[in-house]
């Protein structure tokens, strides 16, 4: 089989393709680029209600106990933890969406690996990690603290709290950086695809 | 309509037999290939202002839909690989062979073309489609070189499959 047999061959597809009329691709268009709107406005929605929420609950206790200087720290890094975290995720999936694909594909994998080795195998790569977990644990202490109607060291010290504590906050623990190092992966399989495949560009065989 | 626009769906009326090849060698199921090819028409549109050389619109065209395919198709290997921890074999719903007519030299070739790697399979569609190395090497980003190579080491491996 000659080579120009292959393209002669490949050119029959052209007959097998139905084409799509302007109007049909208008309508794939302004339907695709509803979606992603509508996909990104609700990402920021979930967002800033569970922002607000967080922030809401934080300081309606935190002034309600202004005397427990310890819920107030507690609450404080609560909302530190949780307006960073919600801020950094918006920031890192307004930077994939804006991924450039109108360059030569060896370019296009590069600035693609870089931007999600930095959020992977960056310096702090790894401390969503333990900051779910602490979340969790933050979040748990303070629900608890203020609904027992105590301060935050005599709460501690009761035995029914302690027993609780150490139940339930391992187990909650444990959910959550299982959950978070699931997502990790997910991420990690798709950093080393892109990686293989660059891998295949440049090697010049 | 807005005169942009109209523009842009004239050249993409134009070209969209690249966006259907492109998805075409990289998903054999036809939902897949539909919401790529809607995908490579969004990053398109988000592209097409920059577009500053009106001359290689083939170019362009063929590199946002090798990128965009690419992009999505790392997605569905990996949501694949999970998936078949627990369910295995699940045959795709509607396939590309089943869709074309009788011919059968397309279908082996198109089968040949499968079992390229991803990288490979964009090199081999740009030749197929009649491009120059330089074309070639321009949207893939290697050398003119390296092309000839992978081409001819392609091609190889398609007419052993052919074959066989």
């Amino acid at each position: 089989m000659g080579n120009n047999e292959l393209q002669k061959i490949w050119r029959s597809i052209d007959l097998e393709i139905t084409q799509i009329p302007k109007d049909e691709l208008e309508l794939l268009l302004t339907s695709k680029a509803r979606q992603t709107v509508n996909k990104f406005l609700s990402i920021i929605i979930i967002d800033i209600i569970v922002c607000a929420g967080v922030l809401s609950y934080v300081t309606i206790t935190t002034l309600d106990r202004k005397e427990d200087l310890i819920l107030l720290i507690n609450n404080l890094s609560l909302g530190i933890i949780t307006i960073v975290a919600l801020l950094s995720g918006l920031f890192s999936w307004y930077k994939l969406q804006n991924n450039k694909f109108d360059q030569p594909l060896r370019n296009w994998l590069e600035v693609r690996i870089r931007l999600l080795s930095k959020g992977l195998t960056g310096r702090f790569s790894k401390l969503y990690l333990y900051l779910i977990p602490v979340l969790y644990v933050l979040i748990v202490l303070s629900i608890h603290v203020y609904f027992e109607h105590k301060l935050f060291l005599e709460v501690l010290k009761t035995e029914e709290s302690l027993i609780a504590l150490f139940v339930a906050a391992p187990i909650g623990i444990f959910v959550s950086y299982y959950g978070a190092r699931k997502i990790r992966k997910y991420k990690l399989s798709n950093l080393e695809f892109l990686k293989d495949l660059y891998g295949r560009v440049i090697n010049e065989r | 309509m807005n005169s942009t626009k109209e523009e842009f769906l004239e050249i993409l009326s134009n070209y969209q037999g690249i966006l259907h090849k492109v998805s075409i060698i990289y998903f054999k199921n036809a939902s897949d290939r539909v919401d790529n090819f809607q995908e490579i028409v969004y990053q398109l549109w988000k592209s097409y202002p920059k577009l500053q050389n009106k001359n290689s619109i083939g170019s362009w065209i063929y590199a946002v839909s090798i990128n965009t395919s690419i992009s999505r198709i790392k997605i569905k290997k990996i949501s694949r690989i999970e998936y078949r921890e627990t369910l295995p074999d699940i045959p795709d719903s509607s396939d590309i062979f089943e869709e074309l007519s009788k011919n059968e030299s397309l279908k082996l070739l198109l089968n040949a073309i499968y079992e390229l790697d991803e990288i490979d399979r964009s090199i081999m569609l740009l030749y197929l489609d009649e491009k120059s190395y330089d074309e070639i090497a321009e949207i893939i980003g290697i050398s003119k070189s390296n092309v000839g190579v992978r081409i001819s080491r392609a091609k190889e491996s398609i007419k052993q499959n052919i074959k066989n």
